[in-house]
């Protein structure tokens, strides 16, 4: 993401010279054209990002319902309503520790996925193909499929720790306030993993491997090749893929939607979905619309960390 | 050991080459422990599908006698043929919505550095914020233009809600082009238009492809703005006609397994066909 900086300066110069020789476009009717066709993308953007934005600013000072909007200026009641309710205060840090988590753990399996795909000489296409299918299966599905196996009754967790007779009653994983966020938590890494996984392949094949040559030649074993070479030379290309993935995971909705409907009590209550009923259910769309800006203001705070991360790493390694 | 480290080794004789040691047997143990682990939920819900309501309570693996008539309950029950349909047309559209406005940005973005560096960092800025930001104020544009509870109000929704993900993954197509193509047919008196459609969009193909085909899963995927924009059986997609089987008292989990199983049929077929696009789309981002 943030490497779309780096795109060839030398562009813009080489095609003024070439506007200048051929003397049939000049730069500045591209540069116009160029604005033209650009134009549909930045409307589409207003409509989808920068209108809804402003509409929530407003929305959010105003007292608002599904039925009737703006039925009045609240100033910042919506705000300091949502501070005090300790329920979505909750959900935002709960929104946070789930991007968090799943980031560091379906980044770990992505590396260890991506090494094995590396290494695979054969069977590596149909191991592609394979881990691909969880990252193209709708979300609502990849939840119905983890709701079989965690369910307390027939699913096959149960069956399986019965079985081994680890357990003798069967267990609601998703009923219980310790362990249902753990497996939302792991249903979200099963979908993922495999996206980064692939990324993290990708990256490792633009790797150079001289260095790999001349460090067996010193006597150095794979494992210390993985931690002193590949692992610091992969760090931006991880860390922007690492950016990624906290993006996509405070987007979950889905997943909580089918697997726990937010519940036990509280337990699995992202941001996303108590927004979401706060709107539905209350119809409260002023209180809402304050929550979404506190939330993408959170979404920010964690994000950012992370993007200065992979400059720095950028910088450091070139 | 050493053997096991060569990078891209060409030839199928490396198995046999390769002693046996610990690390190779951890190796396969550890591919056969992923691709278990991928590939079990999918297994099991499709056992599901075959099972009687009481055999899938009483928690085997394999049904203990194939049931097939959950197939033709969930197809008459449900709606289903009507929701694949909508996702299809909606998440179809959506994406050529989608690659219709980006393509020709992309390139002037990326080429004529139309926005200078504020525009490629706004776009991708727009990405950051979740999807709920915009589910409530596109409800009432959509609302008072009259497109809520159609199709093609969903199909325009996803064709914006993509747009910078195309962004992001054309531009690496776009920069990888050679530009004395395009400047030698602009130099032979080739206007804009001629240029973008007569040389940019066919050595482009292979990104647009890649880019269309991760666009259209994406919204055929999507549920959080179908399940708010959408009201009536006529309209929702496939993953929407999901969530209604939650509703249910008693769930009916045999036909449930089985409309998820029609649902991930198309893209499954999608990534089995266009697995080296997919995979060239989705890796474009991170090799550049």
């Amino acid at each position: 993401m943030a490497e779309l900086d780096t795109a060839p300066h030398h562009t813009l110069e080489r095609s003024k010279a070439a506007g200048r020789r051929s003397g049939v476009l000049s730069v500045d009717r591209r540069r116009m054209i160029g604005w033209a066709v650009v134009m549909p993308l930045i409307g589409g953007l207003i409509v989808f990002a920068v209108y809804p934005f402003i509409y929530l600013i407003f929305l959010s000072f105003s007292d608002s319902n599904l039925g009737t909007l703006f039925r009045g200026w609240v100033g910042v009641e919506n705000y300091t309503d949502a501070i005090g309710q300790s329920k979505f205060t909750a959900s935002l840090f709960r929104s946070a520790i789930f991007a968090l988590m799943t980031t560091l753990v379906s980044v770990v399996l992505g590396v260890v996925v991506a090494l094995l795909l590396d290494r695979a000489v054969k069977g590596r296409q149909i191991l592609r193909t394979l881990i691909l299918l969880p990252l193209m299966t709708p979300p609502i599905t990849v939840a119905v499929m983890w709701q079989l196996l965690l369910m307390p009754k027939g699913g096959w967790l149960n069956s399986f720790l019965m079985d081994m007779a680890l357990f003798s009653q069967p267990v609601s994983f998703l009923g219980s306030p310790t362990m249902a966020f753990p497996f939302v938590c792991l249903a979200d890494v099963w979908q993922w993993t495999p996206f980064i996984a692939l990324m993290t392949y990708a990256a490792l094949q633009t790797l150079p491997e001289d260095i790999y040559e001349a460090a067996k030649l010193d006597g150095a074993s794979g494992l210390a090749m993985f931690w002193s070479i590949t692992l610091p030379m992969l760090g931006p290309a991880l860390l922007a893929i690492a950016v990624l993935k906290l993006v996509i995971a405070f987007k979950v909705f889905d997943l909580v939607f089918v697997l726990t409907g937010g519940g036990p009590g509280q337990a699995t209550t992202v941001s996303s979905f108590y927004i979401y009923r706060v709107a539905i259910q209350q119809f409260d769309i002023g209180a809402a619309a304050a929550q979404t800006l506190m939330f993408a203001v959170v979404v920010g705070l964690v994000t950012i960390p992370f993007t200065t991360a992979h400059d720095i790493a950028e910088k450091r390694l070139s | 050991m050493t053997a096991t480290r060569v990078r891209k080794f060409d030839g199928g004789t490396w198995l046999a080459d390769a002693p046996v040691d610990l690390w190779t047997l951890a190796r396969w143990a550890g591919t056969a422990a992923v691709v278990l682990f991928f590939i079990f939920p999918m297994i099991f819900m499709l056992m599901v599908s075959f099972k009687t309501q009481p055999d899938i309570a009483s928690g085997g693996f394999v049904p203990e006698e194939w049931f097939w008539q959950n197939y033709p309950d969930a197809w008459n029950s449900v709606a289903v043929g009507t929701y694949l349909r909508n996702s299809i047309v909606a998440a179809a559209l959506g994406a050529l919505v989608t690659l219709v406005i980006a393509v020709p940005a992309t390139h002037a973005i990326v080429r004529y550095r139309v926005g200078g560096k504020f525009l490629p960092a706004f776009i991708l800025a727009t990405y950051v914020a979740p999807p709920i930001v915009a589910l409530f104020p596109l409800f009432f544009l959509l609302r008072s233009i009259g497109l809520v509870n159609t199709l093609f109000g969903m199909a325009l929704v996803y064709g914006v809600m993509n747009l910078p993900v195309a962004f992001w993954l054309l531009s690496s197509f776009v920069r990888r082009l050679p530009e004395e193509l395009e400047d030698a047919a602009r130099i032979d008196g080739a206007g804009y238009g001629s240029v973008l459609l007569r040389i940019t969009v066919p050595l482009l193909m292979p990104g647009i492809i890649s880019t269309g085909i991760i666009c259209l899963i994406l919204a055929y995927n999507e549920f959080l703005l179908a399940s708010f924009l959408t009201r009536s059986e006529s309209t929702q997609t496939l993953p929407v006609g999901l969530s209604l089987y939650q509703g249910d008292r008693q769930l009916r989990y045999g036909q449930m397994s089985v409309a998820s199983l029609i649902g991930i049929v198309p893209v499954y077929l999608l990534a089995m066909f266009f697995q080296r696009w997919l995979i060239r789309g989705l890796t474009a981002g991170s090799t550049r």
